[in-house]
């Protein structure tokens, strides 16, 4: 759910999108140094994945369904910066093309799911990581818990940033926030976690976190029989 | 493969569509910031608004149907955020509803967030619906938007059509087997129907790039611009951003 015009106040709109440019400058930087100009189609292509992927809805429970969002998907596949500027890029042109989230509230937009639900929610994954054991079951239940601990970041930012905006009150937008984002984030790891285990097995070098090393043949010297 | 989504109708021919991106986007980005910062209660002006972004839809001769359609995003988050505000706030004074108390400066905020929501996503729809996505970035990059930025989203432009439609041809295969998934254990099909969506969205990135550089790619695209910044668009601009200030300020009085 993305924050319409309207429901931000001026220094909430101003400070959440200088963080949010910042993080959108550095990931482009990050682009440039990483990937040159393969950066282009490389981030083209996940970000339209990313925009694709949010078309499908999976069931909860009963009927109902919720959409997936991605952004620890992007972060576990693509690294914090570019995952969240893949993210970013999502976002704005949900914006500019559907009218999905607010021109002003872009910036908290941004804020909320590329900065606090992709690259700190990374850092989570990342010092969760490092206490489990290596390997790649412990990589997945990472990835899962963090899955669903973004979503609950990401609508708590949302929450704080409507509150501080003198929009809704805390007390009943947080816990309604975080109440209805505690089941949406359950999908949402479980549609992680299966989605990297799958890339796991076929790919597992495109799973940049990972730390994939492909097995090295040894060469034994050759006897030579005289 | 139907996919009627991001920038349709901005194919048709009138004098909003024939306008320089930069024009609407300055704009129309304009008229957004003026009406977020108007107090709430200066109704005169969000009727000023309203009416001029009628008329701009009215030129742009935009179904009436996919306006409203498109309008209908904002509900999601009015519903769920800011319709229960009446009767939680408090000050004001209070009404009576039936069972109900409901204060005047819930009502106050809620009306905000609505007439403000519903101005500017009209705004955005007079955009997106009356210029084609890649002139829209061209204008974009023409206002210093980085150069980077945009090229890869006119990629993105390029390719969500094609990922939609292979995404499109998995859920028919799916259904086509009979899939209904009613819980979220029966999620593993999606799952894998995404890992199967990014393996083959990565390895075309690949491959456009080896086509890229094998056309002699490097790094920057250059691309045409057919728009000039003329007379009808310092109008243009003059109207949308002239025309809401001085309803704004005439309102107080």
């Amino acid at each position: 759910m993305h924050i319409p015009d309207g429901f931000l106040n001026s220094g909430v709109s101003i400070a959440t999108g200088v963080v949010a440019a910042g993080a959108v400058g550095y990931g482009l930087y990050k682009a440039r140094e990483e990937l040159d100009e393969k950066s282009v189609p490389m981030l083209a292509l996940c970000a339209a994945f990313v925009f694709a992927a949010q078309m499908l809805n999976f069931p909860v429970a009963g009927g109902t369904s919720g959409h997936f969002l991605g952004g620890i998907l992007a972060a576990v596949l693509l690294g914090p910066w570019l995952g969240s500027l893949v993210i970013a890029l999502v976002l704005l042109v949900q914006c500019l093309g559907f009218a999905d989230g607010g021109l002003t509230a872009l910036g908290a937009n941004v804020f909320n799911m590329a900065v606090i639900g992709t690259i700190l929610s990374y850092y989570f994954f990342y010092g969760i990581k490092a206490l489990l054991p290596k390997s790649r079951t412990a990589f997945l239940a990472a990835t899962g818990a963090v899955a669903w601990l973004s979503v609950m970041l990401a609508s708590g930012a949302a929450a704080v940033e409507l509150a501080v905006s003198g929009t809704t009150p805390l007390s009943v937008t947080l816990p309604a926030m975080l109440g209805v984002h505690a089941i949406i984030g359950v999908g949402e790891a479980v549609i992680t976690v299966l989605v990297v285990g799958t890339v796991l097995a076929v790919r597992p070098d495109l799973v940049k976190t990972y730390g994939y090393q492909p097995p090295v043949p040894r060469f034994e010297e050759a006897e030579v029989n005289q | 493969m139907k996919h009627a989504f991001l920038d349709e109708y901005s194919g048709l021919q009138s004098p909003m569509h024939r306008l320089d991106p930069r024009a609407k986007l300055v704009g129309l980005v304009a008229l957004v910031v003026i009406c977020v910062s108007t107090p709430p209660d200066l109704y005169a002006a969000f009727a000023a608004y309203l009416g001029l972004e009628l008329i701009l839809v009215l030129i742009s001769r935009l179904p009436w149907k996919h306006v409203l359609g498109r309008m209908l995003i904002v509900l999601p988050f009015i519903l769920v955020v800011a319709v229960f505000l009446p009767f939680f706030n408090k000050g004001g004074g209070s009404y009576n509803l039936g069972p109900f108390t409901v204060s005047a400066h819930g009502l106050l905020v809620l009306w905000n967030v609505a007439i403000k929501s519903t101005v500017s996503v009209l705004a955005v729809i007079l955009l997106s619906s009356t210029t084609p996505f890649p002139e829209l970035l061209k204008g974009l990059e023409k206002l210093r938007v980085p150069r980077l930025l945009t090229t890869i989203m006119s990629f993105m432009y390029r390719y969500i059509f094609v990922l939609s439609d292979e995404l499109q041809r998995m859920r028919r295969a799916r259904d086509s087997r009979g899939w209904s998934g009613k819980w979220l254990w029966q999620a593993k099909v999606i799952g894998h129907m995404i890992a199967a969506l990014f393996l083959r969205s990565y390895e075309r990135g690949e491959r456009v790039y080896a086509a890229m550089l094998a056309r002699g790619y490097d790094g920057g695209l250059r691309t045409i611009y057919l728009y000039d910044f003329g007379a009808v668009e310092l109008g243009f601009v003059a109207l949308v951003t002239l025309f809401p200030l001085a309803a704004r300020l005439l309102a107080v009085g």
